[in-house]
This record gives structure tokens, C-alpha cells and sequence, in this order.
């Protein structure tokens, strides 16, 4: 049971990297295609400049719900990092308490903006906003459940920095 | 207490707390919001509308991945064994090879983070293996010398203050180069005057019959600043499409050429570069949420009303701008300094006769500086999550890198000669 | 008492003639409101503020007929390249009566009160190379910058050009480097983004009379006393009127201008123009939205 639940996790993980490689490179193809298009064929290449766009906004609100892991993030520790593991746990629960209390306060008025936005199309792909902006959704409910998580570990004893302070980052 | 306030001191508890420093400053923007009764789904319409239509950030993906597959390549390497040969034989060589690398690098690169996230990271590492400096001077040093990069051109920064000031983009660029140098020169001068104290170590001379083979392996990649350049000025591209450019032009020299690279490589490269895209993405994705607090508190208009109460000459405005900058910098993200601050001093610079093309020369520097100012300073998070060395360490190699950067910037201020020379060559009227 | 804020976002910036423009409106209006005026795009930016409005987030704005454009298609007929001749076309037809159907779309379907169109300039075509256009045949061929967006693509089409997109911000080196030939633009854009320092000819196509919409959301406009409303659009009027003029006059001067700078300023074959670009958006789906009879009745004011 908690071999197979491992298992879906790292595979969980892989295809969370595999779609973010290819959002990025996605990204980076319509980007070539807008300059051979342009300079090289002499055509308009409005379609591959908007695919770029849409990319970078989804690989950014995606990554940050499902590819960052703790270590990636940036943050501001020269607190944080050097307290002990106690005082570490207790920050990270109310941090947590109040980051999901923010977010999910805000989460109606969310919901209610990127609906609202089904009223207007992109100008090339002619996708429907309230579409595109989802992915906002998405994103604010995963830092929901995450802080819950971390918050729920960290109350239990766990320390949030174990395992990755003063360590090389393994790549 | 107003709300504004109060927001400043959530994002500055959240960070403190630890949470990460983009959505530290989304929920002190929700805070804001909730305080004054206003809707809450402008967090989503700032983050999601300036992202989608801000196409110039997408230069910033573009550059950290051109970095990532330079890195994966044998082109980094080259490009360091080449600057090694030159200034490795000195005491303190790899601090020399890790600055003048930047110089090279900063041709390539618009962005200062995709400067010391890309080759910043192996440098540093170079540093750091067998302990022959301290992790916290590597940081330092990476740090400092990535705030090159978008001086020289091609720059992110420089092409949203033409935005904000009309500038041209062209001149801008080329009045970088100069006092982009003369930053490389200082920090080599700091090297060079604690180097025996530190007692660093010094690399194994290159014999000088090697330099030409050397430098010929590492030329496609010394050609790239050159392409990028000439790219831009022949009108082959755009300084956004630069960026992509550049990542094209690592993939063909380490795969075609050098044909060092795996398709794994390639594959890891993507998911690297798309997980440091995500996390400085956020970061970006915060400021310009919070920049809609910012103005709506019309902040920049209580700046200017206020500066309006003084007589001042154009040289104390200037120090004045500088000052004000650099302690912005301490707190704020360069992005939201460009598009909210700098337009603020805009107006006043004009009546004063101040020449936009060197205003936008000096406050580019001035930002680039705060980025390696404490508290708050990206490059030093940047650095400090590749080198995991203390903050408080990084802080305290920082100084006399921040001090000979500020004399540079007090040089550039006050000689605006040494600035539009370049500019001069090629046609500005200024 | 605390008289109600009006928030107003606008993307030109406080140097420009709207600008004054503003400031005058919310002089004549000081009795009953206080204005909170955000410039360049900071608060809202380009595009975004007529959603900004709708939902609240903002009472007034200066929306670009694209945006509505993008919400009610039959809008997309005020966008289109020789619609309006000259600024008082333009402003005759906001006066009239099919003018005044055009704004109550917006009303009901949009909830957002129009008070007049605020002009900017001609768009005219401006070229680096120096080979003299008369015809839209002239333009085959032509890398014509256009800003980003399908509409606006087809406008270039639509004077002949091969457009292409590129930021407003990147076009200077773009005509300096020659990633493009021209670029479209009015005449006081030319002169404040220095175009006209690498361009070699000015053809005043006067392919579009650009404007954009001074509005203010339709729940503070009921809310106020019919004589209020009166006094708001009086204001409104007055503000409008004295920009639009100063706006022409700035076309007279700039054109004198830039021929002072070496550039040659000449007029085109116009009907021709005129008749290929109406040509073109009647045959393409973009017009099947427009309203029925709509072009007669705006080409017969
Ligand atoms: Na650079
Ligand atoms: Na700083």
C-alpha cells in the first residue's frame, strides 16, 4: 500500500517535469517560428507569438502548483533557515494558517473574476479567457491543499527544512 | 493603522516566517484588498493579465534556458578554460575568470538572474569544490558580477525603462557598454586588494602557446555576443527575440557542434530551466500584483509632490535619484522599480535638462545594485539557494563588492561623457 | 460631505494633450465628484480596462473601440480603415442617431455609458525606404508594423501591406535596424517615439481616424440626477471639443515638421485606398457582424 502510493507519487512527479519541459519548450519552438516566419518566409506569425505567451503563463501558475519543490522556492530565510527546528515548525503553522486563510478568502472573488472573463476571446487562438485564466484557479487551490500539508506536517513534528539545509542542491 | 501599511508588514511576516517571496507579497496584496473593501479577484486580474500581455518577461524563460543548454554543453566550459587562460594565473584567478566570464556572458544575456542561475551556478561550484573559497564568497562574487548583465547589452531592464521614457532602445543599449566595463574593472580592483589577505589561491598557468587552440575552441561560443549584437543592430531581430536567439544558438553549437550533448541532457535542461522559470516567474508575478497596490495608493504622486518642494540642481537630484533607488532596492523587485518608480523621476529629470538616454543608464545600475543590496536581494536568494551558504555570510562578503559597484555608479553620475560617448559614435544627438 | 471617486485609468501619459484633456473634465466636475486619475497604463493596462470597469474596479476609463470590439463583434464596423474621413466625421457620427445605437449596445450589453469619442490623429502610413507610394499596390510587399492583435493585423492587409506585430516599444530600432519598412501610427506618435529620425517618407494615407472612448460605468452614471447626467456630459463635451482641436492642430504643425527634417510628406492617392480597404472588409468575415446598412449611413453624414 505505501510502496504502491510511493510509486504513483514519483510517477506523479515525472509527468509534472515532463509537462513543464514541454511548456517551456513549447514556448521557446513559437518563438523561433515567429522570427523564421517573419524574417525568413516573410509571414505574419501572430498565432506562435500569442502560443508563447500562453505558454508562460501556464508553465508559471502549473510549475508553481505542481513542479517547485521547497528547495526551489525563493525565499527570504535568514530567519527562517537559522532557528531551531522547533521554532521553525511553529512558524510554518501560522504562516501556513494565514497564507491558506488569505487564499481561500480570496478564492470566491477569484472564481468569480476568471468566469467573468468568458466574455472575451485571445486575438489569434481565439481561446476563451475564462479558459486560459483557469489555470489561476488551479493554482490557488494547489497552494491551498500544499500549505495544509506543510502546515499539518510541520504541526506533527516534522521539520519543514529537514533533509535539504546546508545540503548542495542534488541535480 | 492604513491598509497599506498593514500590507507591507504581512508580506514582510510572511517572508520572515518563511514563506516564499512572490506569494508573500500576493497575500499582503489580498490583505489590501480585503481592507479596503475592494475586489479580491484583482489579484488573479493583475497576476494573470500583466503576465499574458507583458511580452517582454518572456525574455526572461528564454534566457535562463539559453543558459541551461550552454551549461550542459562543453561551451561553458570552453568559455571558462578561455578565461581562465587569460586571468587564471593571478592570485584570486578564479574570482578574475568568474568576473571577466560575466563580462563575456553579460554580451549574451539580457537578464541578471539568467546570469547567475545559468553559468553563475557552475562558476560558483568551480569555486566552492575542495573548499578553496568559502561558499559565501562565491556567492558574493556571483552575485556582484551577474549585476553586469544587463548593463552591457542586450538588457531586459534597459528595454522597459525605453518603455516607461521613450529612450531608444538602441542607444540605451549601446550607452551600457562603458560603464558596464567599468563595473567589471572595479570588482577585478576589490579581487585584486583583498586577494593576499584571503590568501586565494591561484590556478596552474596556461602555457601562452596553448591561447590560440584554446581560444579556438571556444570561439562559436565568443562568437555569440557578436551574433546577438550584430543580430539586433543588422535588424535581424528583435532585443525580446534575442532571447530566444541566444537559446537557439547554445542548442546548435553544443549539439551540432561540439556534439557534446544527450538527449537526457536536453530533456534535463528543459525541466531545470522550466523549475527556475517558475520560481523567478513568481517572484515577478508577486511584484506586479503588488504594484497594483503601490499605484493605487498613488505613491509615485506623493513622491513627486514632494519633490516639487525642492530647488534642486541637476547633479543633487541625481545623487538624490541615487540614493532613493538603492535604498528602494533594499526592498523592492527591480520590475516594479522600472515600470512604477523610475517614471516618477522622469519628468523632473526632463525639466532639468538631464539627458534620458544617461538618466536611463544610471538608474538601470541603481536597480541592478539592489539586487545584491540586504535585505532584500534576488541575486542573493538566487545565489544562496545554488550555494546554500548563510545569508549573514553572503551579507558580509557582499560589502566591498557593493562599495567599488556604488563608486562606479558615483563615476557614471557624474561623468555623463563616459556614457553617451558610445552613443555618440553612432548618431545620438544627446 | 465626501462627494463619490471617480477612478480613471488611462494608458497615454500626463504629458500628453488627453491628459489636459482629463484635468479639464475633472475641474468642470469638481462639485459633484473627485477624480483619482492614474496615467500610462499603471493602474489598468492596455485592454484591460474595460473589464476593470465592468466589474467595478474602476468608474471611468478611456477604452479603445478594440476592446469593445472584443466583447460585442458588431463593434468591430468602428474599427475599420476609412470609416471616418476626418476627427469631425467622427465626432458627427457620435452625435448622431446611429451613433447614439452604437452607444446603447454598449449600455445594455456592456453596462458601461459612453460619452464621446476622444480623438488622437490620422494613422498614416510612415516607411524607411524611399520609394513613393500612390496606390495600395505600392505597399506590396511592405513589412508594415502593426500593433499586435488579429484586427489590427488586417488593417495593414487591408492597405496593401504584409503586416507584422511587434511591441509599440521595439519599433524604433526595428525601422533603425530594418526588422521592418514602416509602421502606421498618428502623426504626434511619430514625433514622441522619434520614428521620424529613421524613417525616410510620410504617406498620409489616413487610413484610420483613431480614437478611443471616454466612458464612465453605467451604474454611476444612473445614479446621478438628470441634471448631473447634463452637466457630466456638458463637461465631457467641452473637454472632448477642445483636445480634438488641439489634436489637429498638432497634425498641421508636425507635418510642416517633419518635412523641416528632411522627410517627404505627401498624400497619396486616397480614393484608391479607400476603395481596396472597403473592399477587402466587406469580403471578409470580420463585416458579417456589422450592423445592416451601418457603412451607408455613417458614409452618408
Ligand atoms: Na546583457
Ligand atoms: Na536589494
Amino acid at each position: 500500500m505505501r510502496h504502491g502510493l510511493s510509486r504513483a507519487a514519483s510517477w506523479l512527479r515525472h509527468a509534472a517535469d515532463a509537462i513543464a519541459a514541454a511548456m517551456l519548450a513549447t514556448m521557446f519552438l513559437s518563438f523561433i517560428i515567429t522570427i523564421l516566419f517573419r524574417y525568413v518566409l516573410n509571414w505574419p506569425a501572430g498565432w506562435a507569438s500569442e502560443l508563447s505567451t500562453v505558454m508562460w503563463i501556464w508553465l508559471v501558475l502549473f510549475g508553481a502548483a505542481f513542479l517547485l519543490r521547497e528547495e526551489d522556492e525563493i525565499r527570504f530565510d535568514i530567519v527562517y533557515g537559522s532557528v531551531r527546528p522547533g521554532i521553525r515548525r511553529f512558524m510554518t503553522v501560522i504562516a501556513a494558517l494565514g497564507l491558506v486563510g488569505l487564499f481561500l478568502i480570496s478564492l470566491p472573488a477569484v472564481w468569480d473574476y476568471v468566469t467573468f472573463m468568458r466574455v472575451q476571446r485571445t486575438s489569434y487562438l481565439r481561446i476563451r479567457y475564462d479558459w486560459l485564466y483557469s489555470i489561476y484557479v488551479v493554482f490557488a487551490v494547489a497552494i491551498i491543499c500544499r500549505y495544509l500539508w506543510l502546515g499539518a506536517r510541520a504541526a506533527i513534528g516534522h521539520d519543514p527544512m529537514a533533509g535539504n539545509s546546508n545540503l548542495e542542491r542534488g541535480e | 493603522m492604513d491598509p497599506f501599511t498593514i500590507a507591507l508588514l504581512v508580506i514582510g511576516a510572511f517572508a520572515i516566517l518563511g514563506i516564499p517571496i512572490g506569494l508573500s507579497m500576493i497575500g499582503g496584496s489580498i490583505v489590501y484588498l480585503y481592507m479596503r473593501g475592494q475586489d479580491m479577484g484583482l489579484v488573479a486580474e493583475r497576476l494573470l493579465n500583466s503576465m499574458f500581455t507583458g511580452y517582454v518577461i518572456l525574455a526572461v524563460p528564454l534566457f535562463i534556458l539559453a543558459a541551461e543548454l550552454m551549461n550542459i554543453g562543453s561551451m561553458t566550459d570552453r568559455l571558462l578554460r578561455f578565461c581562465n587562460a587569460l586571468v587564471g594565473r593571478f592570485r584570486g584567478g578564479l574570482a578574475y575568470v568568474n568576473i571577466v566570464q560575466s563580462i563575456v556572458f553579460s554580451g549574451m544575456s539580457g537578464s541578471a538572474f539568467a546570469d547567475a542561475a545559468g553559468t553563475g551556478r557552475i562558476i560558483a561550484n568551480m569555486m566552492t569544490r575542495d573548499g578553496r573559497y568559502t561558499r559565501s564568497f562565491a556567492a558574493a562574487l556571483t552575485a556582484s558580477a551577474a549585476v553586469i548583465g544587463p548593463i552591457v547589452p542586450p538588457s531586459i531592464p534597459m528595454v522597459l525603462y525605453a518603455l516607461v521614457s521613450n529612450a531608444s532602445i538602441g542607444f540605451l543599449f549601446l550607452a551600457g557598454i562603458l560603464p558596464g566595463l567599468l563595473m567589471g574593472l572595479m570588482l577585478m580592483v576589490v579581487v585584486f586588494l583583498t586577494a593576499r589577505h584571503r590568501s586565494f589561491p591561484v590556478e596552474a598557468p596556461v602555457p601562452l602557446r596553448q591561447l590560440p587552440g584554446i581560444t579556438f575552441h571556444a570561439f562559436p561560443a565568443l562568437m555569440m555576443p557578436v551574433v546577438l549584437l550584430g543580430g539586433i543592430y543588422s535588424g535581424a531581430m528583435t532585443p525580446t527575440e534575442a532571447a530566444a536567439v541566444a537559446a537557439a544558438y547554445a542548442f546548435i553549437i553544443s549539439v551540432v557542434l561540439y556534439r557534446s550533448v544527450s538527449v537526457a541532457q536536453v530533456y534535463s535542461s528543459l525541466v531545470r530551466g522550466a523549475r527556475s522559470s517558475v520560481a523567478i516567474g513568481m517572484l515577478i508575478a508577486g511584484a506586479l500584483v503588488f504594484n497594483y497596490v503601490v499605484t493605487a495608493e498613488n505613491i509615485p504622486q506623493a513622491l513627486r509632490i514632494f519633490l516639487e518642494g525642492y530647488d534642486l540642481t541637476p547633479l543633487q537630484f541625481l545623487l538624490m535619484v541615487n540614493v532613493a533607488l538603492l535604498l528602494l532596492g533594499c526592498l523592492l523587485e527591480g520590475t516594479a522599480i522600472i515600470l512604477i518608480i523610475v517614471p516618477v523621476f522622469i519628468p523632473t529629470a526632463n525639466a532639468l535638462g538631464i539627458d534620458l538616454v544617461h538618466f536611463g543608464v544610471i538608474a538601470v545600475v541603481n536597480i541592478m545594485i539592489g539586487l545584491i543590496t540586504p535585505p532584500y536581494g534576488l541575486l542573493i536568494f538566487i545565489m544562496q539557494s545554488i550555494t546554500r551558504a548563510p545569508l549573514r555570510n553572503i551579507f558580509i562578503d557582499l560589502v566591498p563588492f557593493i562599495a567599488a559597484l556604488i563608486f562606479a555608479l558615483a563615476v557614471i553620475t557624474l561623468f555623463p561623457d563616459l556614457v553617451l560617448w558610445l552613443p555618440r559614435q553612432f548618431g545620438y544627438q544627446g | 460631505q465626501d462627494k463619490p471617486l471617480l477612478r480613471f485609468s488611462a494608458v497615454f501619459s500626463d504629458q500628453d494633450i488627453r491628459a489636459q484633456m482629463i484635468q479639464q473634465f475633472e475641474e468642470a466636475i469638481a462639485e459633484d465628484f473627485d477624480m483619482e486619475i492614474h496615467y500610462g497604463g499603471t493602474l489598468f493596462s492596455q485592454g484591460t480596462e474595460l473589464v476593470a470597469l465592468q466589474r467595478g474596479n474602476l468608474e471611468m476609463g478611456n477604452i479603445a473601440p478594440q476592446d469593445i470590439a472584443n466583447q460585442i463583434p458588431a463593434w468591430s464596423i468602428l474599427t475599420s480603415a476609412y470609416l471616418f474621413r476626418d476627427a469631425d466625421h467622427l465626432l458627427a457620427f457620435f452625435e448622431s442617431e446611429a451613433g447614439d445605437e452604437m452607444k446603447a449596445m454598449a449600455e445594455e450589453q456592456l453596462g458601461v455609458h459612453i460619452l464621446g469619442p476622444t480623438f488622437f490623429g490620422t494613422r498614416h502610413v510612415g516607411l524607411v525606404p524611399d520609394r513613393r507610394i500612390e496606390t495600395p499596390e505600392d505597399m506590396s510587399g511592405i513589412r508594415l508594423r502593426m500593433p499586435p492583435g488579429e484586427a489590427w493585423q488586417f488593417l495593414g492587409e487591408a492597405i496593401g501591406a504584409n503586416p507584422t506585430a511587434m511591441a509599440y516599444a521595439e519599433v524604433y530600432t526595428g525601422l533603425q535596424t530594418g526588422a521592418i519598412d514602416g509602421q502606421d501610427n498618428p502623426l504626434p506618435n511619430v514625433q514622441n517615439m522619434r520614428f521620424y529620425e529613421v524613417m525616410s517618407q510620410i504617406a498620409l494615407t489616413s487610413h484610420l481616424v483613431a480614437f478611443d472612448l471616454l466612458t464612465v460605468s453605467s451604474s454611476v452614471w444612473n445614479e446621478m440626477t438628470p441634471e448631473q447626467q447634463e452637466a457630466f456630459q456638458a463637461a465631457a463635451d467641452e473637454a472632448i471639443a477642445w483636445s480634438t482641436a488641439e489634436h489637429q492642430r498638432s497634425e498641421t504643425e508636425l507635418a510642416t515638421f517633419f518635412t523641416e527634417q528632411g522627410l517627404e510628406v505627401y498624400e497619396p492617392n486616397i480614393d484608391a485606398f479607400r476603395s481596396f480597404a472597403q473592399d477587402r472588409y466587406l469580403n471578409s468575415p470580420i463585416s458579417a457582424d456589422w450592423p445592416e446598412g451601418m457603412v451607408e449611413r455613417i458614409n452618408g453624414l
